[in-house]
């Protein structure tokens, strides 16, 4: 039987736009090694799933959020 | 023709303040153009931070986020600019799409429901892990939902 979606955190949150300088939401969307979590798993919307990734991608290029976390150092 | 951007400037950590500020006042001076001759509508010093990974070597940056309207044509020259500077460590231009609402503090409200941050990513794992493993998609993140409920 098909079980009924999980609602969008953002949407919840009655926001349409995400920021990407916001390092603490992105990083609720995060893998433990930094991973984008699929909009399956994290029940996203996919307007919002697009902004999101977006955003972490941006984080990642000026160092708010890493793109492997614990790796090496 | 005038864009919004926003640019996000990572310096050099054991720069002086002033060296900062003159920095960023030579660089905003390219940006001027006939159109706007004011081009910056807000600079935020966030200060020191430590960076998510390695930098040149560093992990600690200065970081200086702005706003400005200018021709697109400048940012090239701005670019070149900022490339040449050894003190900017990294920078990032974007179109400025409008302040977000979703702000640290409404990320704050909502936190105490998925806990700490390290116990948040602690919770994360299992997810990574079916993530990986698991080739029948719809039945097990059904499961991670009753988990997490």
């Amino acid at each position: 039987m098909r079980r009924h979606r999980k609602p969008c955190q953002i949407c919840e949150m009655g926001s349409r736009v995400i920021d990407y300088k916001d390092e603490r939401l992105l990083s609720r969307f995060l893998t433990e090694r930094g991973k984008i979590i699929p909009a399956r798993l994290s029940g996203m919307c996919a307007r919002h799933q697009r902004q999101l990734s977006r955003a972490i991608k941006r984080a990642r290029q000026i160092a708010l959020l890493p793109f492997i976390r614990g790796y090496s150092r | 023709m005038t864009r919004e951007y926003e640019l996000v400037y990572i310096f050099d950590s054991t720069l002086e303040e002033e060296a900062i500020n003159e920095r960023l006042e030579r660089f905003h001076e390219i940006l001027k153009c006939p159109e706007s001759s004011e081009p910056i509508s807000g600079i935020n010093h966030w200060g020191k931070r430590t960076l998510a990974y390695e930098v040149d070597g560093r992990d600690v940056g200065y970081y200086v986020v702005v706003q400005f309207e200018t021709r697109p044509d400048l940012l090239g020259e701005l670019e070149r600019a900022l490339k040449l500077d050894d003190a900017v460590l990294r920078y990032l231009v974007v179109l400025n799409e409008g302040l977000a609402p979703v702000t640290a503090a409404v990320a704050e409200e909502s936190e105490p429901a998925s806990a700490e941050s390290t116990a948040g990513s602690a919770a994360e794992s299992p997810i990574d892990g079916e993530a990986e493993s698991t080739t029948d998609g719809p039945a097990e993140p059904a499961a991670t939902e009753e988990v997490e409920e």
